[in-house]
């Protein structure tokens, strides 16, 4: 014990007395995560969340017109630009515009679409009166013209962004040919009756839509954003930069010839070795917990969204450790391998941000392609991530994390064993 | 008593053999000399005697005590090492690497602390106790190197050049410990040199090996008045051991 604890002290004394190692350990993570948050957080954020202003060239000027207008100053999405310095905009300035990347989109309402829906919603009610033996009364166009609305996008808007706007403006056409139509079927029956076309309407309505929490606690639909994202992955992406001053301090010891005499001094040099991994284990959990309260404190003061924990504090410390001693254990074995500072540590420093990279720490696992995934998935760093992101995301709690905490668990003895060899191979 | 029989080793990949069937042995309580030129398996004759390098064959034994997995920790308990590099923590104080050192001794507390003072006012260190050692000049952070090993109480010390890069002061009080060590404590030293006038002031035997083999051993006047041609140590080493410049 005594070995232990004195193995624990020297290597605190080290640390405190190293401020670039102390400065890689804790203020590149806090700055890494919140440089990353604030740089990705327009990505991540749903286009449900952004705000734009929407060019509309209204050459219908009727109902429309005015429910597309509604529908869409009514999402909160959208803020709709109708005239430019006082003149309506037309249609020729909005191409324009949109062309060059002043406005993402331009919404075209065609002379007589109103017009084409209610003739179309007459022509329906129409024929249904006819097989129901009723006068066909309500007017319609003697020609059934095709109009479309138009839609101009940014050339440089993403497919997400287009999809969603043409599926919103969907809705809306569908929504007013639908009220459209009931409000001939009401004409048609007279206001008598008007009370069955009302009971029809609520019908239509009665089936929705309504999101379901999928974790095993019925908490809030956690939204994935920038911070959610970049808190833990950067948060583990600097717990396996450890690696430096672990292999840096081991290759010193062993070019200094302090390792030697550790060597030469009775007792095992396992003891010494679990005083180290303890040390910088510890110093691992300590910048996991500094970087989630930088989530939860200092992430808010930057206007982005605070970080969620979910409510399984337990598991998240064993995941917290797990990844804390494979980090450790990566590091005692590239300390171990390499002969030089200058070989492992551009190793080490490579090889934590290729992990990194095809982990999913960089940008989430899902937008990469499936070749990349399948490595991704075999990682650890995105092990740990998605432990983390079970908890906190998924409200999950031991059964959800003890594969991924299993894996690393695994991992770290295997580079402990590897390490042991190649140092027993060094003796003999 | 330090014996080696017929020691053999060849480092993975080295065209050469570091020792070739050496053999010598020095009596306990002495103050022994293991000289030779560069290349000529010093080092590795030390560290098969503390157990850090496996012998292809042979044997190496202290104190009776064959140098084998069995018998490793024991010898290790009972031999302080001086290595040739500095083998300190530069960035900790002289204090707190002989504490360090001492705890992993299983010594600790207030017993610990004044051994440590008492060798560091017997080395002249006294004052620079809490300095952190790479501020240390050559000299101080060599005598701090020996006491490092001092520690525990040895009843055998190796050094391997204890007083390489050290000014005449340093140098003087180094050896000059050691004899008195030796004397009062009874303790048995295994020393090595680059320096055969030292090793001639020092040492009460000196065995010679060159190429991985004893070329000789006795006690350095005896050696020196066996060859009438040669004037000191330095003279009968270079008999030996020619005059081509060694890597």
């Amino acid at each position: 014990m005594l070995r232990l604890l004195a193995t624990i002290r020297k290597e605190w004394l080290l640390l405190i007395r190293d401020r670039g190692g102390l400065a890689l350990l804790f203020l590149m993570p806090l700055v890494l995560i919140t440089v990353m948050a604030l740089i990705e957080d327009a990505p991540f954020r749903d286009y449900q969340e952004l705000k734009f202003d929407v060019l509309t060239v209204d050459n219908d000027h009727g109902r429309l017109a005015r429910y597309i207008k509604e529908g869409l100053e009514h999402s909160g999405q959208f803020t709709l630009v109708d005239s430019l310095d006082g003149k309506p905009v037309t249609q020729e300035d909005a191409v324009r515009l949109v062309n060059a990347g002043d406005y993402k989109i331009c919404i075209l309402i065609p002379k007589g679409a109103t017009a084409a829906i209610v003739s179309n919603a007459n022509r329906i009610v129409n024929d249904l009166s006819k097989r129901m033996g009723l006068p066909a009364v309500q007017p319609v166009k003697s020609r059934n013209d095709s109009l479309n609305v138009l839609i101009y996008f940014d050339p440089a808007a993403k497919k997400a962004f287009k999809s969603a706007i043409h599926q919103a403006l969907d809705n809306f056409l569908t929504q007013i040919e639908t009220d459209l139509l009931l409000e001939r079927i009401k004409l048609q029956l007279h206001s008598k009756e008007a009370d069955a076309a009302d009971t029809f309407a609520i019908q239509l309505k009665a089936v929705g839509l309504q999101e379901q929490v999928t974790g095993p606690t019925k908490q809030i639909n956690m939204v994935y954003n920038s911070v959610q994202h970049n808190v833990p992955a950067w948060s583990i992406f600097a717990m396996f930069f450890i690696v430096i001053p672990i292999a840096g301090n081991m290759i010193r010891e062993r070019e200094d010839g302090s390792l030697l005499r550790m060597k030469l001094i009775p007792g095992s040099y396992l003891a010494l070795l679990a005083g180290k991994m303890l040390f910088f284990v510890s110093i691992c959990v300590v910048q996991f917990y500094l970087m989630t309260l930088v989530g939860i404190y200092l992430m808010p003061l930057l206007h982005l969204p605070r970080l969620v924990l979910g409510h399984s504090y337990l598991p998240a410390f064993v995941i917290a450790l797990c990844i804390s001693l494979a980090a450790t254990a990566y590091g005692i074995l590239v300390g171990t391998l390499f002969k030089t500072p200058n070989q492992a540590l551009s190793f080490g420093a490579i090889s934590i941000v290729i992990l990194s990279a095809i982990g999913g720490v960089w940008v989430p696992l899902e937008v990469m392609p499936p070749a990349m995934q399948f490595i991704g998935h075999l990682t650890p760093l995105n092990w740990g991530l998605e432990a983390i992101n079970d908890l906190y995301l998924r409200n999950g709690g031991f059964p959800e994390i003890i594969g991924n905490a299993g894996k690393l668990i695994v991992l770290c003895l295997a580079m402990l064993y590897l390490a042991a060899r190649v140092e027993k191979g060094r003796i003999s | 008593m330090i014996t080696v029989k017929n020691l053999h080793k060849t480092y993975p990949g080295a065209l050469e053999p570091s020792l070739s069937g050496l053999s010598f042995s020095f009596p306990k309580g002495r103050i022994a000399g293991l000289l030779g030129p560069n290349g000529a398996g010093k080092t590795t004759t030390i560290s098969i005697l503390c157990g850090l390098v496996r012998a292809d064959s042979g044997d190496a034994q202290i104190f009776d005590l064959h140098q084998d997995a069995h018998h490793r920790e024991s010898i290790k308990k009972m031999i302080g090492i001086v290595p040739q590099q500095i083998a300190l923590f530069p960035q900790l104080s002289a204090l707190e690497n002989l504490t360090y050192f001492g705890n992993l001794y299983g010594l600790k507390g207030k017993s610990l602390r004044t051994k440590i003072e008492n060798y560091l006012q017997r080395f002249g260190l006294e004052k620079n106790g809490k300095k952190e050692v790479y501020k240390f000049s050559g000299g101080m952070k060599r005598r701090t190197n020996i006491i490092a090993a001092l520690l525990h109480n040895p009843q055998l010390l190796i050094l391997d050049e204890p007083t390489a890069g050290v000014d005449v002061q340093s140098r003087n009080m180094i050896l000059q410990f050691l004899r008195e060590y030796n004397q009062q404590h009874g303790v048995s030293i295994l020393y090595t040199s680059h320096l055969l006038e030292e090793a001639q002031s020092l040492c009460e035997e000196v065995a010679i090996i060159d190429q991985g083999r004893l070329v000789m051993q006795g006690q350095p006047l005896q050696l020196i008045q066996q060859h009438p041609e040669c004037r000191n140590l330095e003279e009968v080493f270079l008999h030996h051991t020619g005059l081509a410049v060694r890597d």
